[in-house]
């Protein structure tokens, strides 16, 4: 099924796109910051990858066994691809719009340090120096 | 992008066990299946994926409960449509890994039509798929 998208921001030709699953990735997302509600594990670290997002924000579900539920973000830093998980207590998974105003970030990959985010940001304040490095980055 | 392929662990009286990283890849064809994925088990897998496709039951991960219980929340809105539902403990099984959830996974909550199953906290997400199979059939 085709998932909701919420455009929060557009600057420079690029957008803050929030959506409660990262499967709603695709082509109208391409080198965007896409805040999503979902995990940070293997598969959604697959889906950045693939869908070509610009930069990611998820949940951290609890880090959780071999703390897969941010894999994602060590597989997107071998892509260059900055992407930050918010803590699980911070925002209700599965919900993207609490990842993105209620969210504390609780890890950063360091594609994502970067540009500037770091643990105990808001996911806002994060998703913002995303968009804001992207732009000057350019690419 | 391609969707995923599922892998049936069970087969019984029509009905079956399949296995997906993901619940956003439920689709109609899970009518009959009890779908063990790596997903968690917020809202958005009931309302968006679980209820619109007909799946007859779920076990997702408790994503570490989490802000208000939403790692589990879709467990009380299947309750409510009579489709059993539980989660594994997040440190008992890898989030987004429907494999794991299953070989793995050790419950951590299950809904009240998952209970009268015979589904309990503390089993293993393999055993509980079982009892949610033999319960629909």
């Amino acid at each position: 099924m085709a998932e909701k998208k919420t455009i929060v921001k557009e600057a420079g030709g690029r957008k803050i796109v929030v959506a409660d699953s990262a499967a709603a990735m695709d082509e109208s997302t391409k080198g965007d910051v896409f805040v999503d509600g979902s995990h940070c594990g293997i598969n959604v670290g697959e889906m950045t990858i693939h869908s070509g997002v610009g930069a990611m924000v998820g949940n951290d579900a609890g880090m959780g066994k071999n703390d897969a539920g941010i894999a994602a973000l060590k597989m997107c830093d071998e892509k260059g691809i900055p992407a930050a998980a918010v803590a699980a207590m911070s925002a209700k998974i599965g919900n993207g719009m609490s990842t993105y105003e209620q969210g504390k970030v609780s890890v950063a990959n360091e594609a994502a340090q970067k540009l500037g985010v770091s643990a105990g940001m808001s996911a806002k304040e994060a998703a913002d120096k995303l968009l804001e490095g992207l732009i000057k980055g350019g690419k | 992008m391609t969707h995923e392929v599922h892998k049936v662990a069970k087969e019984s009286g029509g009905f079956r066990i399949v296995i997906a990283n993901s619940a956003t890849s439920i689709t109609e064809d899970n009518k009959n299946d009890i779908v063990v994925d790596g997903s968690h088990c917020g809202a958005n897998i009931a309302t968006d994926y679980v209820l619109p496709n007909g799946a007859r039951g779920m076990i997702g991960n408790d994503a570490g409960i989490g802000l208000e219980d939403a790692g589990i929340a879709s467990l009380k809105i299947l309750e409510a449509q009579g489709i059993p539902a539980a989660a594994v403990a997040a440190m008992s099984a890898e989030i987004g890994v429907g494999q794991s959830t299953y070989d793995e996974g050790v419950i951590s909550a299950a809904n009240e039509v998952a209970r009268k199953m015979g589904v309990a906290v503390g089993m293993t997400a393999k055993e509980a798929a079982a009892k949610m199979l033999k319960g629909i059939s």
